[in-house]
């Protein structure tokens, strides 16, 4: 069976006036169902722009990069948007969620973007929201939840995305250490019991122990890798 | 994503109340200007439009119903005879001064017709009738020059050009572009009361196409008959008429200018603030266009939010017009507020909100995706 994620020699350079930055190099990885892997790293290591590529907001400028045996790294822009509906999730540090909508709204407009509607995309964001904890929040807008509670909400609606792939940028970067472990261990629970391949990109290393495998950047290089043992 | 954008403007109400007050001043406006315009154009031909007939055989070049010269008044017999003419009447227009009843006078326009066909003469009456300037000096004053000539009754006397005439009939409707209040009277006495007009000349020839005969061909015939004077279709002397007071006075000019001016403040106050609500919600756009929805998906909700200020802002200017409609009456204007009018405006509305809405579409399709990265 085909893995969610396999790269091949990925590099993504960015020109700076004439000057050429490489931010990703030479990556090889191969990600599967069910796996939480975290991306380690200093700031400017390429972690994020590893997983925008991984997430196909940015394309890589070399190398092969396979959703589930499909090669994305070649397609247009115009395609793009189809592969991500149907591939990848995303969280955020920010959680940007839309200021103006309720907790059960924002995940809603996920799922009617997925094409769910009615009372079918009404249940589903509650089930979903009920599975996070939010279950008492469903009405509430962001401005009147926790941080971790929004972090939550934005699990909610990666989920409502129901792809096989989530992509997480610093999820714990502006949680304290009791929510942000809460969030993570929801992660690594959906990940495990739904499949989902969780790629998570830190710097927060008290959170290692929850990777099942954990990749470490510097200067857009993976040049380490950690398992968990058994 | 109508639902959506919805929330997004009731969630800041301050800046949609604003935005809203922005677009109903300038709708607001837009409804007033071309009212008021149209509203003038229509009292400019209100005596053509309200004529019966088809044809008008003016002096030659006359620019417009109000200033035209008299010409021999033998054509009008030409005009009758003409194959496929069923009736012809002669019509004077001229202007005159009025004696107030305190002293002092006022200028205003003599219409002078048959009182036997009725033709030029008041097509509304609310007293009195149009048949009672016969045979004497009497006049019908519309009721609009009251305020202009005080309040006049059937019975009462005012000197007109030194001349006595009696009240006979208060007409309603007819109203000059210039404000010189209309003052109706047989042909006879205003042939007779403007002495440069002249005892055997008229100012219009008024006809009729005969059933079975084409106006035009009518117009054509008569053209090539009759020297010295024009001869237009009713459609065409009246359209002359508006064109003179709209594009040569620079009326039309000063209207449209204002109205343009309104359109675009109303679209720089709606793109300003749907820009800047694009650029507070970039992130959440960005995240949207990030879980799969095209740009087309996120544009709805950009154009939902104009749309739904455009509709608002209508709607309520709408009111306001509609409201107001009495009190422009009251200042002796015509206000026109037409099906055709509201759907011009409601027309005009969406195209400034859509087109105000597409900095912001710009925006969204070159969102950066490093900005969702940032914390």
């Amino acid at each position: 069976m085909d893995k969610p994620i396999v790269t091949r020699n990925l590099c993504k350079i960015y020109q700076e006036g004439r000057v050429e930055v490489t931010a990703v190099s030479s990556a090889d990885l191969t990600l599967g169902e069910g796996e939480v892997v975290g991306l380690f790293g200093p700031s400017g290591s390429g972690k994020t722009t590893l997983l925008s590529i991984l997430g196909c907001i940015l394309r890589p400028t070399s190398g092969s990069l396979m959703l589930y045996g499909k090669e994305v790294s070649d397609m247009s822009e115009a395609d793009l948007p189809f592969i991500r509906k149907k591939y990848i999730s995303f969280i955020f540090q920010g959680f940007n969620l839309f200021p103006a909508l309720t907790v059960h709204e924002n995940v809603m407009l996920v799922l009617k973007l997925k094409g769910v509607k009615g009372e079918v995309a009404e249940r589903r964001a509650t089930e979903l929201l009920t599975e996070v904890g939010l279950e008492e929040r469903i009405d509430f807008l962001p401005r009147d939840l926790s941080g971790g509670q929004k972090q939550r909400v934005a699990v909610a609606r990666a989920l409502a995305a129901d792809a096989p792939v989530i992509l997480a940028d610093e999820p714990t970067g502006n949680l304290d250490f009791s929510n942000g472990r809460k969030v993570m261990e929801l992660l690594k629970n959906l990940a495990a019991e739904r499949k989902r391949c969780v790629v998570v990109a830190t710097h927060d290393n008290r959170i290692e122990d929850i990777f099942d495998r954990i990749l470490f950047m510097e200067d857009g290089k993976i040049v380490r890798e950690k398992r968990r043992s058994p | 994503m109508f639902y959506v954008a919805l929330r997004i403007l009731l969630y800041d109400k301050i800046r949609s109340f604003i935005t809203l007050l922005g677009v109903v001043f300038a709708v607001g406006l837009i409804f007033a200007q071309l009212g008021i315009f149209l509203g003038l154009m229509e009292t400019s031909s209100v005596i053509i439009d309200h004529t019966p007939g088809d044809i008008w055989v003016t002096s030659k070049n006359s620019k417009n119903f109000d200033f035209s010269q008299p010409f021999p008044e033998y054509l009008y017999h030409h005009v009758r005879s003409e194959d496929g003419v069923q009736w012809a009447e002669k019509l004077i227009v001229t202007w005159a001064l009025i004696k107030q009843k305190e002293g002092g006078t006022e200028q205003i326009e003599i219409v002078g017709y048959n009182p036997d066909s009725g033709v030029g003469g008041p097509w509304e009456m609310k007293a009195g009738d149009i048949r009672n300037v016969k045979n004497g000096n009497f006049a019908i004053v519309d009721e609009s020059a009251m305020r202009r000539l005080g309040n006049i009754r059937v019975g009462e006397y005012r000197d007109i050009l030194f001349r006595r005439l009696q009240i006979v009939g208060i007409s309603r409707g007819a109203k000059s572009f210039t404000t010189a209040p209309l003052v109706f009277t047989s042909y006879k006495l205003a042939q007779g009361l403007v002495g440069w007009i002249g005892p055997d000349n008229t100012v219009f020839v008024v006809a009729k196409a005969a059933p079975g005969y084409s106006v035009a061909t009518v117009v054509e015939r008569l053209k090539k008959r009759l020297k010295g004077v024009d001869v237009y279709t009713k459609e065409a002397f009246s359209m002359k008429t508006r064109l003179y007071w709209a594009v040569e006075t620079g009326v039309g000019f000063s209207f449209m200018l204002t109205i343009l001016i309104s359109f675009f403040v109303g679209m720089l106050i709606v793109g300003q603030t749907i820009y800047n609500s694009t650029v507070e919600h970039i992130k959440e756009f960005g995240t949207l266009k990030a879980l799969g929805a095209s740009n087309f998906e996120i544009y709805k909700i950009i154009f939902s939010q104009a749309l739904i200020n455009a509709l608002a802002g209508y709607l309520l200017s709408l009111i306001i017009t509609i409201l107001s409609v009495k009190i422009y009456e009251s200042t002796d204007m015509v206000m026109v507020v037409k099906g055709w009018v509201n759907l011009l405006v409601l027309g005009l509305t969406l195209l400034m909100c859509v087109s105000a809405a597409f900095v912001s579409i710009r925006k969204i399709k070159k969102i950066d995706p490093a900005i969702l990265f940032r914390g």
